[in-house]
């Protein structure tokens, strides 16, 4: 399992022999009377063997250029001017009907959600068909050509799958079909609109290394449009940074994320998360308030209300895109251009970007802080849990068998301490959570709150102890009733604590301030708030309640990049103050590992490694964790050399698991490398302790590093 | 995109309970505006009709089955009676059963779709009830009521009663269902809202929308059922007039008097017309 | 599919078994003794009595109900007291009246209503559009009856072009036949095509903004292909339902259609038994329309599993 391509950042070759270029692009959106520039003067080459990163966070523009190449903005978008060389000719000129003919034959697009991107009444074979036949291939030839496809785009059985229906498919599976279409016709140029959002960590590295090895093999260019650093750091060779529609910064991979040129690109950069993150314990240095909405940009440069290093020029006019730096490397930024270094190491720069941001603690007083609180009291234990999901329909004759999604599961939080549960899609770790405040039913096992076990007690009793464990959203836009006001959505917590009248108003205050809302926001409706402060929201009215316990279900999972950083450093700031204990859910490891004092890291309904987070994240004994860890693309260039475990296949089904080991379908030292492995099929493995307080249900633990 | 546009709404209706505040700003939109003036100056014609035509819907006169003139705008009907005179007053009858039968039915609808809060096993129950109704199409439903309560206004009102319950009960009951995975459901769930205060806080107000929108089609459906059903004879008998009772008084004397259909199909038209204007606005509003 | 089917039937019968009960129960719920009802106006003593003995009014009604279904299963669909016929023979006389109208009205509202709805859905002049748009909205808010009046005026009355009154059979006479039929199958389809469009152009702008239309974009696929291979066919299934939905107010219209253009159909029937009270002709009546609309729907499910992999190899 090597890696087989290493990205080549090929030296520049003159922009004369450039595949596609893009010139002073501008996208716009009619939005009621006015206009809304949704990409706004975008320019940029792609050479031959180029891999492109356009990233940005939501609304900056990144998807909306992807689509005004293929000139397929929906109205009421519109592409008002600039120009897409292709191939010699500008696209944007040419009459639709030859426009049709590039699309997918010059230049193929794979989309974001591959759920949504198959038609569900075709068979896959006919839609991989319909793609050659329309650019002229022979209905008899096609099929074979068909054939060929999934087998490139490493799909089994190809002559049985040919003939399936999209649903029959999984979801990495599904984007390999869409990848398949794209390549039906040759193409030069692929254009990837976040191509593995929608995907789990595991099947994301499948797919990029599949891409990765398609430029290799067919030498396509490709434009990949993402909002994850990682990404761009493990496929790219160039690198777009885009910000309210514009291009903010542009260079190589190695120039942007080594020496960003631009405050955001470098604010950003070190407001994120990372795997190997020394700043356990200190606030992020957070970018302040949110992402501009792209109808109301603001005059000068976008990104100058956020900016610690905003002039008053930046306020009025807007910076061009220029060479700073090295050659080849441009940023839009005065600042920059005079030479000034926007990457300060935000480590040593405690300037406070955060407003709510405390002085930074040293490392070792924190991890001692937190090692003192893990021995206090447990507030939540969890014993043997299993929750049954399988359809509750009771037939005449006969009763659905129980599908368990989670599957006999231990854990325990204490005061003060963040435990964090990790793992796929359908691992289970979201029905764990919800059975643990009430709201899916337990089939067996038990929780306790404050030592006493609440799924035997009567409904009173259970509502008194189920308010110390509250419960916080992953996406703050569904879990705000939008006809209540803020005040409204707190006062329903807080009068079930009994309060009335100027006490609750009081208390309500004090929420507020608490989360860093201002109070005058009391009176608003849900949907006057950014994702950020409906977060906050959600979280005022857990704490509403008085909790010991918060259970966080992917807090930040649905914010933007610059924004998460803000909800992370609230929440450690919370845990400080209050003593709170935290069981926070995420398929994000650096999240994850930024926050956590203890891990659990689950597969298929049961937990298979458990420990701290240094022992965790320094020396993982489960192959699977060894292999999420290599799976996390991790935003430095330093790590793109790195060996990857690329785990094979899909997560089975909990309705009927593996026997024995339920992660041996997938393992790579199990039985698939070691027919002579026989024991893993045979022999479910017990969560047995490894070192200090590190266990891990596998028989042959810490053999994969 | 919106969000600015959202905000601006939001500030301008800040104080209003934003439930109110959006149906009542379907009577901002051109349709809501026209919809509500054309039904308004209709209930009022009804309401003073006694005033307006003090003669009552009886008075004959000498010539009978003439055109339209400019002293009866409808004509004379086969007994020399003014057929304008005689729409306003069956247009009393329509909008009385309506607005009687309609609301009652959409409210006792919603509640009965909502059992299965009480308990799964009433919710279901409660839903294969509605499939019985649903199972009888339209105007049987009527055939039935008046071969046991004979004709008239009582078995009228029944039948649109019953009728309008079951898709009002499905609005309720689907708007429950899907309430009650949403997440800020669950998260009153899990501070520990009790259940009745759930569903009045969170999942009533939801259900409403469909349900307001669905009356005012139902409006227009009450109108179109005591129509047809005295078409055919098995709904208000004459001589008391209703906009059906006209039309089946008129279909008789099609060939000679064609124009006669024509007046209290006019009324018939624009009051289903203003309901359906009134029901798109509305519609608009809560998928706004 | 099998099993689909299966787990459709309980509420079917139940559908079916309520109606029955409902039927049954009419004579029984309406004021005065039943065989007095049953024997209709200036009954003499020996009718009622022989009514009495015949319906086994002396029986248990658990009994009384069995026996009546029990006869409807051997075919026996009971006597009109009034008209001194089988009941059978009156609804054979009208049945085919009746059934011309609905085949002809249901095959007006696929096509029009998926015609309409096709155009409505891909139309992109604003004014096309605008027109489309209110044609439907017209025929949705018009009811099946005021269309027939003002066809009636239109071909009928104001210019002699067709008959509006009476029928002939389409099998005895087909060209004049058609003619007789023609108007009062228009007026009944008009409406509920007008909602099949409706339901048919909202499922396609809906579809239009699926990610598969992107990606048939980017093959390159034509705005026509992309109009019928992908958003057509993705809205088909929603355009059936629309259809086995209207199927039940297309019955129910026939009543007043029939009316309106003195056809003697089974509506017809229907009327006039209310009107004389002769209950045993309206409880087959009801329960065979009721009947007949649980079977559409229920070939509309099978339609819809049918249309749809994701029903069709569910399971």
């Amino acid at each position: 399992m090597s890696n087989p391509t290493v990205v080549a950042t090929a030296a520049r070759p003159d922009s004369g022999r450039a595949l596609l270029r893009v010139r002073n692009l501008r996208t716009e959106f009619k939005v009621g009377q006015g206009r809304v520039q949704a990409v706004n003067d975008v320019s940029f080459d792609i050479h031959p063997g180029d891999v492109l990163g356009i990233v940005g966070e939501s609304g900056s523009g990144k998807s909306v250029t992807a689509r005004s190449i293929m000139r397929m903005v929906r109205a009421p978008g519109e592409i008002v001017g600039g120009s897409v060389e292709f191939g010699g000719e500008d696209l944007l000129l040419l009459p639709e009907r030859e426009m049709r003919r590039r699309r997918g034959s010059g230049v193929a697009m794979v989309f974001q959600d591959p759920q949504a991107a198959l038609n569900p009444v075709m068979t896959i074979g006919d839609q991989i068909i319909e793609a050659l036949t329309l650019h002229g291939t022979e209905k008899r030839t096609a099929r074979g050509r068909a054939l060929e496809l999934l087998d490139q785009v490493g799909i089994p059985d190809s002559g049985v799958k040919i003939d399936q229906y999209p649903h029959q498919f999984s979801g990495g599976m599904r984007q390999r079909v869409v990848i398949a279409i794209a390549l039906a016709n040759d193409p030069v140029l692929l254009i990837a609109d976040e191509p593995t959002t929608a995907l789990d960590v595991t099947i994301q590295a499948q797919i990029l290394r599949l891409l990765l090895r398609l430029r290799e093999e067919l030498g396509l260019a490709i434009a990949i449009i993402t909002h994850d650093m990682g990404v761009v750091a493990e496929m790219c060779s160039r690198v777009a940074v885009m910000y309210g529609g514009r291009v903010v910064e542009q260079g190589t991979v190695e120039q942007v994320l080594r020496t960003p040129r631009h405050p955001y690109t470098a604010a950003l950069l070190a407001a994120m998360p990372r795997l190997d993150d020394e700043r356990l314990g200190q606030p992020l240095p957070a970018i302040p308030g949110s992402p501009p909405d792209p109808s109301a940009l603001p005059p000068g440069c976008s990104f100058a209300p956020r900016c610690r290093f905003a002039e008053d020029g930046c306020r009025h006019e807007v910076p061009a895109l220029l060479q700073v730096g090295d050659e080849d490397q441009l940023s839009a930024c005065f600042v920059a251009q005079r030479g000034v270094a926007v990457n300060v190491t935000p480590a040593f720069d405690p300037v406070a970007v955060d407003p709510v941001a405390a002085e930074p603690v040293p490392v070792e007083d924190v991890l001692v802080e937190h090692r003192t609180a893990v021995d206090t009291d447990t507030v939540l234990e969890v014993r043997d849990l299993r929750v049954d999901v399988g359809s509750r329909r009771r037939g005449l004759f006969h009763r659905d068998p129980p599908v368990y999604a989670v599957d006999s599961v231990s854990l325990a939080v204490h005061a003060g301490e963040t435990v964090g549960l990790v793992g796929e899609s359908g691992c289970g770790k979201s029905t764990l959570s919800r059975s643990i405040v009430g709201i899916t039913p337990v089939a067996g096992g038990s929780v306790e709150v404050d030592g006493e076990d609440v799924t035997s007690m009567g409904d009173e009793q259970v509502a008194r102890i189920r308010s110390s464990v509250q419960y916080v959203f992953q996406d703050p836009y569904a879990s705000l009733n939008p006809r209540r006001t803020v005040r409204q959505s707190l006062a329903e917590a807080l009068s079930l604590r009994g309060l009335r009248g100027a006490e609750l108003e009081a208390e309500s205050h004090a929420l507020m301030d608490r989360v860093g809302l201002r109070r005058e926001y009391l009176d608003r409706y849900p949907h006057a708030f950014s994702g950020g402060q409906r977060q906050r929201i959600g979280i005022a009215r857990a704490l509403a309640r008085r909790p010991k316990v918060l259970i966080l279900d992917e807090p930040v999972s649905a914010l933007d990049m610059s924004i998460q950083a803000q909800i992370i450093n609230l929440l450690e700031e919370l845990q400080r103050e209050l003593g709170l204990g935290y069981l926070f859910i995420a398929h994000d490891l650096s999240v994850v590992r930024h926050l956590s004092d203890r891990v659990a890291v689950m597969y298929l309904g049961r937990i298979v490694e458990t420990g701290t987070a240094a022992e965790v994240y320094g020396d993982p004994q489960h192959p699977y964790t060894v292999a999420l860890l290599s799976s996390s693309p991790t935003p430095t260039v330093e790590e793109r050399t790195r060996e990857q475990i690329v785990l094979q296949g899909d997560l089975p089904s909990p309705a009927n698991p593996p026997s024995g080991c339920r992660f041996r379908t997938r393992c790579p030292i199990g039985p698939l490398v070691h027919p002579e492995r026989t024991i893993c099929a045979e022999q479910d493995p017990e969560l047995l302790p490894r070192h200090n307080h590190q266990a891990a249900a596998c028989h042959f633990p810490g053999e994969l590093l | 995109m919106t969000s600015i546009e959202a905000i601006g709404r939001a500030r301008a209706t800040r104080r209003l309970n934003p439930t109110v505040a959006r149906y009542l700003s379907a009577f901002r939109t051109t349709r809501g505006i026209i919809g509500l003036t054309l039904l308004g100056i209709l209930v009022l014609a009804a309401v003073l009709a006694p005033v307006l035509f003090p003669g009552g819907y009886d008075q004959q006169g000498s010539t009978s089955l003439t055109g339209m003139s400019a002293a009866h705008p409808f004509g004379l009907d086969e007994f020399g009676r003014d057929i304008l005179t005689r729409s306003v007053y069956g247009l009393r009858i329509d909008l009385s059963l309506i607005f009687a039968a309609v609301p009652l039915s959409m409210a006792l609808g919603m509640v009965l779709g909502l059992a299965g809060a009480i308990s799964e096993r009433l919710g279901e129950a409660v839903q294969r009830l509605f499939d019985v109704v649903i199972g009888f199409p339209g105007l049987l439903l009527g055939i039935c009521l008046v071969a046991v309560l004979g004709p008239g206004w009582l078995a009228l009102f029944l039948t649109i009663l019953i009728s309008g319950m079951p898709t009002a009960g499905r609005l309720a009951r689907a708007a429950w269902l899907s309430q009650q995975s949403r997440e800020y459901v669950l998260a009153a769930r899990v501070l520990g809202v009790p259940k009745p205060k759930v569903l009045t806080r969170h999942i009533v107000p939801n259900a409403m929308d469909s349900i307001v929108v669905n009356g005012s089609v139902w409006m227009v459906i009450g109108v179109y059922i005591e129509a047809g059903l005295s078409i055919v004879g098995l709904g208000v008998q004459p001589p008391t007039p209703s906009l059906g009772v006209l039309l089946n008084n008129g279909l008789r004397f099609v060939t000679q008097a064609p124009t006669y259909l024509i007046g209290p199909a006019l009324i018939l038209v624009l009051l289903a017309l203003a309901f359906s204007l009134i029901a798109d606005a509305l519609n608009e509003a809560v998928n706004r | 599919m099998t099993r689909f089917l299966l787990r459709k039937a309980p509420s079917v019968f139940f559908v079916l078994f309520a109606s029955s009960i409902i039927a049954f129960a009419l004579p029984r719920l309406a004021p005065g003794d039943v065989a007095v009802v049953l024997a209709g106006e200036n009954p003499d003593a020996q009718t009622i009595a022989a009514i009495r003995e015949q319906l086994g009014l002396n029986k248990s009604p658990v009994l009384q109900y069995a026996d009546w279904v029990g006869g409807l299963f051997r075919g026996d669909l009971g006597e009109s007291f009034l008209l001194h016929r089988s009941v059978a023979s009156l609804i054979g006389d009208r049945v085919g009246s009746t059934l011309e109208l609905a085949v002809l009205s249901t095959l007006f509202v696929i096509v029009i209503g998926a015609g309409l709805g096709i155009m409505a859905g891909s139309a992109r002049i604003g004014w096309v559009r605008a027109l489309l748009d209110f044609t439907d909205s017209l025929f949705v808010a018009i009811p099946s009856f005021v269309v027939g009046l003002g066809l009636i005026l239109l071909f009928g009355v104001f210019n002699r072009w067709l008959p509006v009154s009476g029928e002939v059979g389409v099998l005895q006479n087909p060209a004049i036949g058609i003619q007789y039929l023609v108007l009062p199958s228009l007026a009944l389809a008009l409406g509920p095509a007008a909602v099949v469009a409706r339901f048919i152009q909202t499922e396609m702008a809906t579809m239009r903004k699926a990610e598969f239309v992107d990606l048939a974009v980017s093959k390159g696929a034509s705005r026509r292909r992309i109009t019928f291979r992908h958003v057509f066919r993705n809205s088909l299934g929603s355009a059936v339902v629309a259809v086995g939905l209207q199927v039940g107010h297309v019955l129910a219209g026939a009543v007043v259609i029939e009316a309106i253009f003195a056809r003697n159909g089974l509506g017809q029937l229907a009327v006039t038994s209310v009107q004389s009270r002769d209950f045993t002709v309206l409880q087959v009546l009801i329960l065979g329309a009721v009947f007949v609309a649980v079977v559409c729907q229920l070939f509309t499910e099978i339609i819809l599993a049918a249309l749809d992999p994701r029903i069709r190899l569910g399971e």
